[in-house]
């Protein structure tokens, strides 16, 4: 597929590094051959990691690699929420605001850093710290109210502790999450989620289930309540390979 | 039926009780469909692969806990399926969806032009609710966006069917929108850099047609298929509504593909051509070329009655017909009796019945056997070829190279030259990875939406590959595959003879594609200097014979000597060894040297003109007859594959055929055409008996040696692209604009040498003239240079009067490239 059809306002030259260059081609060499298409996801996240967000620059410089027209890069890159548009801070805090921690206390946190930082929904502050964003159901209502910077948890998290953990951020501290690994600035993190792991060991952390996660599922044991024929060892039946 | 839905299984269900056996696999709504029941729908359509994005067909099947899609769920043994008339689950899930569907949707039908013939209209009617429990504001968009000059999306009516956008992907090859951004915000969209923090274009820089805009020759489908009036197209925007059109199934006159079309008109006025649904030629698709060019029939310069030169003045004079054809009469009459003759030039755009009369009124009414619709570069090679291995033979058809085992291409870039066969072969690519081999210089974008293997040839070099090449013997020696050869390819000296003794060598099938819609009608008809209707070889008594009995003539009327091709008459003509000529629709600047033409044009001594348009040739000519666009009139083409198209006329206006016009100037000769009317000729020619004489031998030419360019020289290769300056593309701005910009392509080494990279003026010239364009570097064969052969800033033909295989010169300019500003639409006028 021709990425641009004799196109004669090509930007001719893409300002990538020679170590993104080389890590662009590391990951498409993950993916099977005739599937590289496969590895626009942590490509996007790699062009996130150098420029900070999805560039117009970053999106010709996914397209030219798979060989994808820059519009369907663009339909995945504006699909995920998780690549950022326009510049964005070191630190992306995501307040949510779903029906369980919007209620518990989640919509109040919003609002009140939102005013604490004199930035909306998806807006970066002037000395481009944080960028805040109200978010959908992060999977963590059994904490619930929850916010996460850089996608790791603060949970139970009412609007004072909030204006807190931000407070400490803008100050260069990193506030550690309640769960999960050790903060680390969005261009890291990109990075990671592009496949690069992070060396240090604290960067990996995964714990057994919390109470407040197994709470639930104790209960409905307790009273025999299960999904209405729903049983567990049912076998996942392959997908039929796609035609081409 | 492609091997893989080959019924393997069958299975057995009920759907709203009754029992149905289907084959397995099938889809719950296919099989509905054939049971007579009609499942409201927006996102299924049978030709795209299910994505089930609309959710409107839920279903009931029994032992579900949740509705479910019937367009993404195959059938199974002993399923239970109850839709909306027998289930009041399947019933409410439909209205819940029509209710989501419609919270967004701005109920503008009244202004809408999809009113009156829209799936959500009408399918609200009779699935929605009659009220919306929507008490919020509506999502709002500006109206409309550009996706392409052409196609404009108005977002707020969309309902993210992804129609669109798979067809765009899976169908044409050219993913240029999708789906951007999520949620309520989620919309249909080309690349723009805004999205993504860079700057919108400067204003007035067509940036509204963002960073990558859709440029597709099959971009009009999408507003077709598109189950809204979130498409439209610039061309019929707000100019009619469904209602007040009058439809008439129509056959298009742009190429050979033959497409099955649907003409809407209004008081008169063709408003919008639709693609027909012929599941054995175009499926249900056309090309943009063939869906929007329309508007040349209504041009300025139409010519609406006859005219004559006048000798006083020297000026054409507006004549009755009377006069025009007693004068036209008198001036041919004279030129058949004198020494020179008379040459008649037929051109590729006639309709079978058109053409016929044209090579009997040559024969009978002129005595000559001087006529050739070949309004191109042609070869002697060319014309036995045609004779011997195309006319009188059906197919291959679009099916058997849809199943072939491999398909070879030479002279042919199907995307350009004939979009239709592209999309059955890019079909046949997806669905079961048809191997497609393809002789040319460098690889474009439609082999690569075919995956086609290219074998790097420089033009004039087909011959020694097709007949040397065993990659190319080994893929035609499978059972069932098709070779398939290009009108171009008569241009490569000896190809057509290799390509008819590879056919014979390896049993592959032979296919002739020619570029236009008249030329496999004009053959069979016998607008050929040595060849009669029939396939008949002008030289072979038998054949003469049977031709004289079926027209009742006397012995010896049918002149045994093959006539002058169209080189020859033009030469003779202007040699001043030609008495007169008659011209058919003929554009000098198609011919290989378009002065050339002209000249012999301006040499001829009487030259009648048969024209729609006020053309190079009717300007030229002392008597001009208006004739029938095929819009106004009855006839016929033939596919490539030779199938018969017969349409009737869309508009019922006084113009005529030049058939009729033929008819009433073979009577003021004395000669009785009976050529008056469409069914008359179609039942003479269907009375015609089927020849026994022998056939014509295929042409035996050997390949020449190909031209070594000197320095500063490279080989001419050069195709139409399908949008382009032809002249039945005139008066659609918003076509044109959807035009390939027009570059020079040549490869690395060549680049090098000149000290070129992307977008640098380079002027390929020859003795006739130069032309310079903006260059894009591409894996090209060393030393060969291409050019669009008739595209803004590159009508090769009169400013090289050269074709395809010559020897040109390339040096860098120093001046600035004509159409560097691609995307702004060609003004018409000026050159044609
Ligand atoms: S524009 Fe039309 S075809 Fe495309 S997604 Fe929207 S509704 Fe479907
Ligand atoms: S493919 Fe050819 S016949 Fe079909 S619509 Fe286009 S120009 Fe007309
Ligand atoms: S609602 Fe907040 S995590 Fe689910
Ligand atoms: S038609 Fe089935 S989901 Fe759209």
């Amino acid at each position: 597929m021709s990425v641009s059809q004799g196109e004669l306002s090509k930007q001719t030259s893409i300002e990538f590094s020679e170590q993104t260059r080389d890590r662009a081609r590391e990951i498409i060499a993950r993916y099977p051959a005739g599937r590289e298409r496969s590895a626009l996801l942590p490509l996007l996240h790699l062009v996130q990691a150098e420029y900070g967000h999805v560039s117009p620059a970053g999106i010709e410089f996914c397209a030219e690699l798979l060989g994808l027209t820059r519009a369907q890069v663009a339909g995945v890159a504006s699909f995920y929420t998780m690549f950022k548009r326009r510049p964005a801070g070191d630190w992306l805090v995501s307040v949510c605001t779903n029906t369980m921690c919007g209620v518990l206390g989640g919509d109040r946190t919003f609002e009140t850093l939102r005013e604490h930082l004199g930035v909306g929904h998806d807006e970066t502050t002037p000395d481009g710290t944080i960028t805040l964003e109200h978010a959908e159901c992060l999977a963590a209502c059994d904490y619930a109210p929850v916010l996460t910077v850089n996608y790791e948890f603060f949970d139970r998290v009412q609007a004072e502790q909030a204006v807190e953990i931000v407070d400490q951020l803008q100050e260069g501290k990193r506030p550690v999450p309640d769960r999960g690994a050790r903060l680390c600035p969005l261009p890291e993190l990109s990075l990671q989620l592009a496949g690069f792991a992070d060396p240090r060991p604290e960067g990996i952390a995964d714990g057994p289930a919390g109470e407040p996660t197994l709470a639930g599922a104790r209960l409905a044991q307790r009273h025999g309540i299960a999904v209405a024929g729903f049983d567990p060892e049912t076998p996942i039946k392959p997908k039929e390979e796609d035609s081409r | 039926m492609t091997a893989l839905d080959t019924p393997t299984d069958e299975v057995t269900l009920t759907i709203d009780g009754v029992e149905v056996t289907a084959p397995k696999g099938a889809l719950i709504i296919r099989v509905a469909e054939k049971l007579g029941i009609e499942i409201p729908r927006f996102c299924d359509h049978p030709l795209l692969a299910p994505v089930g994005a609309c959710r409107q067909c839920l279903v009931d099947v029994e032992g579900q806990r949740k509705p479910i899609t019937s367009c993404t769920t195959p059938i199974a043994d002993g399923m239970v399926v109850r839709t909306h008339l027998t289930s009041e689950v399947a019933r409410k899930a439909q209205q819940g969806i029509m209710e989501f569907l419609l919270i967004n949707h701005p109920l503008d039908c009244p202004v809408c032009d999809k009113g009156g013939e829209c799936p959500l209209q009408n399918q609200a009617m009779s699935t929605g609710a009659a009220e919306s429990r929507f008490q919020d504001v509506k999502r709002t968009y500006p109206k409309p966006i550009n996706l392409s000059t052409q196609v404009l999306l108005d977002r707020e009516r969309c309902v993210q069917c992804a129609r669109c956008t798979r067809f765009s992907e899976e169908i044409a090859g050219d993913p240029f929108i999708e789906l951007m951004d999520r949620t309520s915000d989620e919309q249909v969209n080309v690349y723009r850099e805004e999205m993504f923090g860079g700057e919108p274009g400067p204003a007035g820089s067509h940036s509204d047609l963002g960073s990558e805009p859709l440029r597709s020759y099959f971009s009009g489908n999408t507003i077709q298929i598109c189950p809204v009036g979130a498409l439209t197209s610039a061309q019929y925007r707000f100019r009619s509504r469904p209602f007040d059109l009058v439809s008439t199934p129509s056959v298009c006159e742009h190429c050979a593909a033959g497409c099955a079309q649907r003409t809407d008109h209004r008081r008169g006025k063709v408003m919008r051509r639709l693609a027909g649904d012929d599941p054995a030629v175009n499926e249900e698709w056309d090309c943009d070329k063939g869906r929007f060019g329309f508007r040349y029939v209504t041009a300025f310069d139409r010519i609406t009655e006859p005219m004559v030169r006048d000798p006083q003045t020297g000026a054409l004079r507006a004549a009755a017909w009377s006069e025009a054809l007693a004068v036209a009469a008198e001036g041919l009459r004279r030129a058949r009796d004198s020494s020179g003759g008379v040459g008649v030039l037929t051109g590729g755009r006639l309709t079978v019945e058109d053409a016929y009369a044209y090579s009997k009124f040559a024969r009978i009414a002129l005595r000559t056997n001087d006529v050739d619709f070949r309004a191109r570069p042609l070869s002697t090679e060319e014309a036995d070829f045609l004779a011997a291995a195309v006319a009188g033979r059906q197919g291959p058809t679009y099916a058997e190279v849809e199943q072939a085992s491999a398909v070879v291409l030479a002279g042919l870039e199907p995307e350009e030259e004939c979009p239709i066969l592209f999309l059955r072969m890019r079909k046949a690519y997806r669905k079961r990875a048809l191997a497609v081999h393809a002789l040319a210089p460098f690889r474009t974008t439609g082999y690569e939406k075919l995956g086609a293997t290219v074998l790097p040839c420089a033009p004039g070099s087909e011959a020694t590959l097709l007949a040397g090449d065993a990659s190319l013997a080994a893929a035609l020696s499978q059972p069932g595959a098709v070779l398939v050869v290009g009108e171009r390819l008569g241009g490569a000296p000896g190809g057509l003879s290799a390509a008819v003794a590879l056919a014979e060598r390896t049993g592959a099938r032979l296919a002739w594609v020619p570029r236009r819609a008249g030329e496999r009608g004009a053959l069979e008809a016998g607008c050929l200097p040595h060849l009669l209707p029939g396939g008949r070889p002008v030289t072979e008594p038998r054949a003469r014979a049977e031709l004289a009995g079926a027209w009742g003539l006397e012995a010896g009327v049918l002149d045994s000597r093959p006539g002058r091709d169209t080189g020859a008459i033009l030469a003779a003509a202007t040699a001043g060894d030609l008495g007169a000529l008659v011209v058919a629709g003929v554009d000098p600047a198609d011919l290989s040297d378009a002065r050339a033409a002209e000249q012999a044009l301006d040499a001829v001594p009487f030259l009648v003109s048969l024209e729609l348009r006020n053309s190079a040739v009717a300007r030229r000519a002392d008597v001009v007859l208006p004739v029938a666009p095929t819009v106004e009139k009855a006839g016929s083409f033939l596919t490539w594959e030779g199938r018969l198209r017969p349409f009737e006329a869309v508009l019922a206006t006084g113009a005529m055929t030049d058939a009729r016009i033929l008819d009433a100037l073979a009577s003021q000769l004395g000669v009785q055409l009976n050529t008056r009317d469409v069914p008359a000729v179609r039942a003479e020619l269907a009375a015609l008996p089927a020849t026994d004489s022998p056939r014509h031998p295929p042409p035996q030419v050997a390949p020449a040696p190909p031209p070594v360019p000197a320095d500063g020289q490279a080989v001419l290769a050069t195709w139409h692209q399908l949008v382009d300056l032809g002249t039945l593309q005139d008066g659609d701005d918003e076509l044109a604009g959807t035009a390939r910009p027009s570059v020079v392509r040549l490869g690395k080494e060549l680049a090098t040498r000149l000290g070129v990279g992307d977008g640098d003026p380079v002027t390929v010239g020859t003795g006739t003239g130069a032309l310079t364009l903006p260059v894009e570097v591409v894996d090209m064969v060393d030393a060969v240079v291409w050019l669009p052969t008739n595209s803004p800033g590159a009508t090769v033909r009169r400013s090289l009067g050269a074709a395809a295989g010559a020897l040109v010169s390339v040096s860098v300019s120093v001046s600035v490239p004509v159409s560097a500003s691609v995307f702004v639409s060609v003004s018409p006028g000026g050159s044609r």
